[in-house]
């Protein structure tokens, strides 16, 4: 960029402009004269020519592409599908049998190896596809208040002028209110993923999920609250029944940590942070790296994922994933990012070349032209 | 005497009878007004309340206000409502109050609203407040006395009147606002009407109109009718002269009156910007009315086919059936795209216009008048961007490009030259021409412009009859008229036409005074001597004459003194005349320095011919048939064999920076068209002095222009006619340099006797086109003789042949249609009094502000609301589509993609500081730079910011922007982890991204404000929580690299198109080459006028006023005071004359000469 500043109060008065000039003798005289009311503020006005815009394409795809490049390499992920729509797949009958009203649960197990070692963190997540989480109406369908520990969205059971939301619709209440309420709650995953190392010698090693710190932090502290005035859960949601297509009330969710359950329930939370897009992830848990840092946190080698198949993808024809993922200081792996990275920052520079040879073709008969003129 | 005196001492005499009452008597001619009943009817006298109103008669009292505390939130409201814009936005809220189908909350929509209508609103208010702590303007309508203050007058601030009595003559003259006689007269019965009052009667005539010209009505006065027309009626802000008294009934007060009705009517003007963007927004509304109806579609056929598999979304919409969801969703839709085309857009247009205006208004450089007190006033606020379009300047001669002063600049007597040769435009200010010392004259009161001591010397010296004869003539050949004012040395003089005043007036100062005439005698004092002429007979002055002649008689017995146009008199003479080869030699010089010429010239004519003559005169006069023949050949036959006396050269001086400013916007592009009334001669004279006209300039008029018309296509008729002539080397070089001159009158007597060629380019399509594709080759066109309503027809003409816009300046009452009709019309302020300037939707000081408002102002101005426009729409619409996008992701289920608080935020202060900064400050080039390359300007002319390609490829870019700046981020969020509040966030942070970038490579001109605009802008989305609704978002997505890597990477994917095509553009048109400084203009000196161009005779407008003259029937003639005793008696006489009601019209000149 060439910058010519152009302070204009200081060449305002060129003699060849106007035949009646003289707004320096009213400087003085009116006092409403000031730069803004005369438009001659000073200013920065930019110059650009060729040499100072054609340089923009190549910076701009000499820092796309490595970025690119970066965005691509570093990470590792691995996915499994275990919706069990093949015939062949461990989950297939399962898959077949299931649906909302059964209460009998149903296991398998789907083996997998890793080829590559998978250090630091691994996060695990369970993947989703065709599930629209993002539909308006489905994410209508809750009422923050009551998530956020408001008692009265708990105990009324008639609607009252002020306070019947038509949030949680149709979810709102069976016969009693029903707590979580809405649509989004009643949907909630319940698969259980369990993940098992084989040693070489063949046993096998439960691989310890961390289920705390799944959840943002806000969402725990801030959006989310039980209830507050009692300690015992249970007696905080009585007289209230659980959704419809929950087993466990919520203040059961979470059998192993008691400061997990209700609404703070960390599963629950990360559920109720609705998908962006009808194909989505969402963190199931986490692999702490092992604290001596000599072996990786997940070696490579054969694993066994052991479901308890609850939730019913089959009618939508859904998919249920299963995915491990390292994250870097830039997030987790994210092929699409590095992609297009690479493809706009070549774009640029592409450009970048075609208009400096159309500089040099036409652009300097051009300018030269312009200067004899 | 001052004028407000004046209004006090008549008012006293003067009888106003307000009175109504309402009969139906004629189906048009309602209106009745009775004298002297003002109890009897004062229930009929108009009342309001807010809105509503009943009754008949307006009171008296001009309101320039029209809000209450009480009326203006319904008023204002009703107003505002009738905007479509305004409408279409509440049904937006209504519509987004209903649960089922508001997709975004009803406050989106209700707050900007809600600021628009208190913007808008408080903008009315003030205005109003302004308007009525101010003078109503109407009130500024009477008239300037100032050069005219020795007229008896009085203003009439009241309203319309009918005069009843004027006493003790019949005639009256009352002056209107331009200075052209009209003759007022008393219906017959009421000269006789005794002093005695109250009157009564009833006066029944039309409904109060606009119609300033025209007027029907009835008097029932006594039992008997008398038919009343425009004639005998006074406008509002008339002054009457002439007459000390006068009785008069008001028809029409107030608001009714004809002024009123008249002016208050501002035409609402759209500029052609405005046109452009409604057409847009309309196709955008049709666009996203179409992609919400697609979407509903989609959503319906999503729930039919997809949603019921899901037992989730199944549930929800239970009980629905696909149409109804269908239905539902399309309003749904309809409200989440409306954010496309936001209110704030017109609100911030309006806005940016005002302070346009106000720049205007502000600046230094376009103030005029003394101490620069009167600044350029934009009274239209929402014009200005057309200022950087005009193609056509149209534009009155007198007052406007000229001072309608004339100033007596050189003569040549006997073959001598008197007088400097100066160039006019080299002097603009000579002040103090007078180095003359004429201490010796005791008439002398200055505003002499010719200084040559010896012709003083040789006028006093006694040496030179040929010289006192010359002066003799300049002082008796005139239809001027003194008033002697007390306690003037000197009289002052009231011609018809300022060139009279300009030579009498030199005549003066050279020691020739005109003193006093009656009706058939002239008083003169020559060098100290008085003397009387008796005034035999005179010829006045008509177009087609072009000279006028008195025939006075002295001791030395009859003389023949007469001036005119330098053909007609060199026609004239008699054989052998002295002299007369060094005059036309003089002439040519006269001619080159643009000066006015009139040929001075005597007879001597013998007695005994007089008497023959004469006798012949009064049996013309008697003969009916042949009679205009008849007395042109009689004037003929006195007006020959004349002894040249010499030349006279006045300069109709123009106004200062006049000749700059016009070769300054033609070099802009601007097609100058000059029309005027007056002669041909005077306006091509004026053309070539303010290089309207180059002096080899070709002039295209009469049989040249009308076969030129006749042809078929007169563009090739016109380049073939060019090329057989020598100096035209090609066609291109050939339309610069002709002009078309286009003399109505005359061309309706050769060809057109029904028709005159205006009406004809008007009346008939074919014709116009024609003419126009004619014009358009041309360097300017020349109109002349053109009435008022012919100038608005010229300006039709412009406007529905071409696509350019036409900009009218005037300065007078005559030039008020012009102005109306015009896309933009300019009204000088100052001079002639208001009238122009209440119709205009631009007030400047001087013509010369014309180069600052439009190649400054008004070029900025439409390069910076060409741009805001674009910009804003760009912005909103690519922000708002990414919902179509969306759509198809989320089940067609209107989903926002955006926080609800971001919505309303991002169109109001995340990007709305930038882009008003670029509408208020923007440069490309700096003023200066402006006016050194007028080029520039075209850019303006050619529409090439702002026109529907250009529209179409912004919303092409925004479109791609939206496509963008949906499908980068759901690449990277396909599948990932990341929740949709964080997509929400990441879309947001792109757009807002996108949207800044786009307005960095837009500014050109970066001030603090706009960097302090775009920090704010910034900071406001950072620091005020992103997350209203979602809460936690910014302290979790903010420090997360993804989004930030995708925000960055959409935006400049967005942007690239733009980016790209910006830098193309730099490389292949330099378009910065300007801004490197103002460049010294190659000065194109200024060419003298070739000699073969004859300099014009300098009498202005058309048929004098001799008649009434010498009629003597009509004057209240003043004397000096000297003479009063003597001339008493006379003006006994001509009192009696005035019993006869005859109008002057009917005066012959057989009659005058009795």
């Amino acid at each position: 960029m060439a910058p010519s500043y152009n302070a204009k109060e200081e060449d305002g008065h060129q003699p060849g402009a106007t035949g009646h000039g003289g707004a320096g003798t009213m400087t003085n005289k009116k006092p409403d004269n000031t730069a803004f009311k005369q438009q001659r503020l000073p200013a920065w006005q930019p110059i650009l020519t060729a040499g100072t815009v054609l340089p923009a394409f190549f910076v701009i795809g000499l820092i796309f592409i490595p970025i690119g490049f970066i965005l691509i390499v570093y990470g590792l992920t691995l996915l499994i599908d275990y919706t069990g729509v093949d015939m062949s797949s461990p989950c297939y009958n399962c898959s077949q049998s299931y649906s909302w009203n059964n209460t009998q649960s149903c296991t398998c197990s789907v083996h997998f190896s890793l080829d590559q070692p998978f250090e630091s963190n691994v996060f695990m997540y369970y993947g989703l596809s065709n599930f629209y989480q993002n539909h308006r109406r489905y994410v209508k369908s809750r009422d923050d208040s009551q998530l956020n520990g408001d008692k009265t969205s708990l105990q009324y059971h008639i609607c009252t002028l002020n306070r019947c939301s038509k949030e949680c619709e149709p979810y709102r209440s069976s016969d009693k209110p029903i707590a979580p309420c809405g649509a989004i709650a009643n949907s909630l995953f319940n698969d259980t993923l369990e993940l098992y190392y084989i040693d070489p010698n063949g046993s096998r090693t439960a691989i310890p999920l961390v289920k705390k710190g799944i959840a943002w932090w806000t969402d725990k502290h801030v959006k989310f609250r039980n209830p507050s005035g009692n300690n015992n859960l249970t007696v905080v949601f009585q007289g209230t029944s659980k959704p419809v297509n929950w087993r466990k009330p919520v203040f059961e969710l979470d059998p192993l940590d008691s400061d997990n359950n209700g609404f703070i329930n960390e599963d629950f939370i990360v559920w109720m942070r609705t998908a962006a897009l009808p194909t989505f992830r969402k963190l199931y848990c986490i692999i702490q790296k092992k604290p001596n840092n000599m072996t990786p946190t997940l070696p490579r080698g054969e694993y066994i994922l052991e479901v308890t198949y609850n939730y019913p993808v089959r009618s939508f024809d859904g998919r249920k994933r299963m995915i491990l993922s390292t994250i870097s200081w830039m997030g987790g792996k994210n092929p699409f990012l590095g992609i297009a990275y690479i493809t706009v920052g070549s774009v640029c520079f592409c450009l970048g070349l075609v208009l400096l040879s159309i500089h040099y073709r036409y652009g300097k008969r051009n300018n030269s032209a312009e200067i004899s003129s | 005497m001052p004028s407000s005196n004046l209004v006090g001492n008549r008012e006293r005499q003067f009888v106003v009878v307000i009175g109504f009452s309402l009969t139906l008597y004629l189906t048009d001619i309602t209106w009745e007004v009775r004298a002297n009943s003002r109890h009897f009817h004062k229930h009929r006298r108009r009342r309001s309340f807010l809105c509503f109103r009943w009754g008949r008669y307006a009171d008296n009292v001009v309101r320039s206000f029209k809000y209450s505390p009480l009326t203006f939130l319904p008023l204002t409201l009703y107003e505002q409502f009738q905007r479509a814009a305004n409408l279409y936005f509440l049904l937006m809220v209504v519509m987004q109050c209903v649960p089922a189908i508001s997709s975004i909350p009803w406050y989106t929509t209700t707050i900007p609203l809600v600021i628009v209508l208190s913007v808008r609103g408080l903008k009315d208010l003030a205005n109003d407040l302004v308007r009525s702590l101010t003078h109503p303007p109407i009130t500024r309508l009477s008239p300037s006395l100032s050069s005219l203050t020795n007229w008896r007058g009085f203003t009439n601030v009241n309203s319309l009147f009918f005069l009843s009595i004027p006493t003790p003559f019949s005639l009256c003259l009352p002056f209107y606002l331009s200075p052209s006689f009209l003759l007022l007269f008393a219906p017959h019965p009421t000269p006789s009407l005794p002093l005695s009052l109250p009157l009564s009667g009833i006066v029944l005539c039309e409904e109060p109109n606009s119609r300033l010209y025209t007027f029907r009505g009835e008097l029932h006065w006594r039992g008997e009718r008398h038919p009343l027309d425009s004639e005998h009626i006074l406008l509002r802000g008339t002054v009457l002269r002439n007459t000390d008294t006068a009785f008069g009934m008001a028809i029409y007060t107030g608001s009714d009156s004809k002024i009123l009705r008249n002016v208050g009517q501002l035409r609402v003007k759209r500029t052609q910007i405005e046109k452009v963007l409604n057409k847009v927004v309309i196709g955008v509304m049709l666009f996203l009315l179409l992609m919400a109806l697609l979407l509903a579609v989609g959503s319906g056929v999503f729930q039919g086919r997809v949603s019921s598999q899901i037992e989730v979304l199944s549930a929800l919409t239970r009980g629905n059936s696909p149409i109804y969801t269908a239905f539902l969703t399309y309003w749904s839709y309809v409200i989440l795209l409306s954010p496309a085309m936001p209110m704030s857009l017109y609100i911030t247009f309006e806005m940016i216009h005002v302070l346009h205006s106000l720049f205007i208004g502000w600046d230094v450089e376009m103030r005029g008048g003394v101490e620069r007190s009167i600044p350029a006033q934009a009274r239209n606020t929402s014009l200005n961007e057309e200022l950087g379009q005009v193609g056509h300047l149209l534009s009155d001669k007198t007052g406007t490009l000229t001072q309608n002063r004339l100033l007596f600049r050189q003569c040549c007597i006997a073959g001598n030259v008197y007088g400097k040769d100066e160039l006019p435009s080299l002097c603009p200010t000579s002040a103090s021409p007078q180095t003359l010392d004429l201490s010796w004259n005791p008439f002398s009161c200055g505003g002499l412009y010719l200084s040559d001591q010896r012709l003083v010397d040789k006028l006093r010296g006694q040496q030179c009859t040929q010289s006192r004869q010359f002066l003799t003539t300049l002082a008796l050949c005139h239809t001027v008229m003194t008033e002697w004012r007390n306690g003037e040395g000197a009289p002052v003089y009231q011609a018809a036409s300022p060139d009279e005043e300009a030579l009498v007036g030199a005549a003066r100062e050279l020691g020739w005074v005109f003193l006093s005439r009656t009706r058939d005698s002239l008083t003169v004092s020559e060098l100290g001597v008085k003397r009387h002429y008796q005034l035999l007979t005179l010829l006045d002055f008509t177009s087609q004459r072009r000279r006028m002649s008195v025939l006075g008689k002295t001791d030395g017995g009859l003389k023949l003194y007469c001036k005119g146009a330098d053909i007609v008199i060199l026609e004239r003479l008699q054989k052998d005349c002295p002299h007369l080869e060094s005059t036309e030699r003089a002439l040519d010089l006269f001619a080159q320095s643009c000066l006015r010429t009139l040929c001075i010239a005597e007879r001597t004519v013998s007695e005994a011919k007089w008497e023959e003559w004469s006798k012949t005169m009064a049996q013309a006069a008697m003969t009916t048939r042949n009679h205009d023949d008849m007395l042109e050949q009689l004037h003929d036959d006195m007006e020959r064999d004349l002894k040249l006396l010499g030349v006279t050269a006045i300069e109709d001086r123009l106004q200062d920076g006049v000749p700059e400013t016009i070769s300054l916007l033609r070099q802009a592009g601007l097609k100058v068209w000059v029309l005027t009334g007056d002669k041909k001669e005077t306006a091509v004279n004026i053309g070539y002095a303010c290089r309207l006209l180059d002096p080899d300039t070709r002039l295209l008029e009469g049989d040249e222009l009308r076969q030129l018309l006749q042809s078929p296509d007169p563009e090739i008729t016109f380049s073939k006619g060019k090329g057989t002539e020598l100096w035209c080397v090609d066609r291109e070089r050939a339309g610069e340099k002709s002009a078309l001159v286009l003399t109505g009158p005359e061309l309706v007597n050769i060809h057109y006797r029904s028709k005159d060629l205006e009406n004809l380019l008007i009346q008939e399509p074919e014709w116009g086109a024609r003419f126009m594709s004619l014009a358009g080759l041309c360097q300017s066109v020349l109109c002349c003789r053109v009435t008022p309503g012919q100038k608005a027809d010229v300006v039709t003409l412009v406007r529905k042949n071409t696509a350019s816009i036409t900009m009218a300046i005037g300065d007078g009452a005559n030039d008020v249609n012009m102005i109306k009709t015009a896309h933009i019309g300019v009204g000088l302020a100052g001079v002639e009094g208001g009238q122009a300037v209440q119709n205009a939707d631009y007030a400047l000081a001087k013509f010369s502000f014309l180069q600052r408002l439009l190649l400054v102002h008004g070029r900025w101005s439409y390069r910076r609301i060409a741009v805001f426009l674009r910009y804003f729409l760009y912005k909103t619409c690519s922000f708002a589509l990414v919902h179509i996008w969306f759509g198809f992701f989320n089940g067609f289920s209107a989903q926002s993609l955006y926080e609800n608080w971001f919505i309303i935020l991002y169109t109001v202060f995340y990007t709305a500081m930038p882009v008003e900064c670029l509408g208020i400050f923007e440069q490309d080039v700096s003023a200066e730079c402006s006016l050194s390359w007028p080029e520039l300007y075209k850019v303006g002319q050619r529409q090439e910011l702002f026109n529907t390609w250009l529209l179409a490829a912004t919303l092409l870019h925004a479109l791609y922007t939206s496509l963008v700046l949906f499908f980068m981020p759901l690449g990277v969020f396909y599948n990932s982890a990341l929740d949709y509040q964080t997509m929400a966030v990441t879309v947001s942070i792109a757009s807002l991204f996108s949207a800044t970038i786009e307005i960095i490579l837009l500014t050109r001109h970066w001030t603090k404000w706009s960097v302090a605009a775009m920090c704010v802008s910034f900071g406001l989305f950072f620091k005020s929580p992103v997350d209203y609704y979602f809460p936690g978002v910014s302290q979790n997505a903010f420090p997360s690299p993804v989004v930030w890597f995708t925000a960055l990477l959409t935006a400049w994917t967005a942007v690239l198109p733009s980016f790209t095509i910006r830098t193309l553009n730099i490389i292949l048109t330099n378009p910065d080459r300007h801004r490197h400084g103002p460049v010294e203009l190659q000065k194109s000196g200024f060419r003298r006028g070739d000699s073969h161009r004859r300099s014009s005779y300098a009498m202005s407008q058309g048929r004098g006023i001799g008649r009434l003259i010498t009629s003597g029937a009509s004057r209240r003639i003043t004397f000096p005071p000297v003479d009063r005793r003597g001339t008493l008696g006379d003006n006994v006489t001509l009192a009696g004359q005035t019993q006869s009601d005859d109008a002057p019209k009917n005066i012959t000149e057989n009659g005058s000469s009795k």
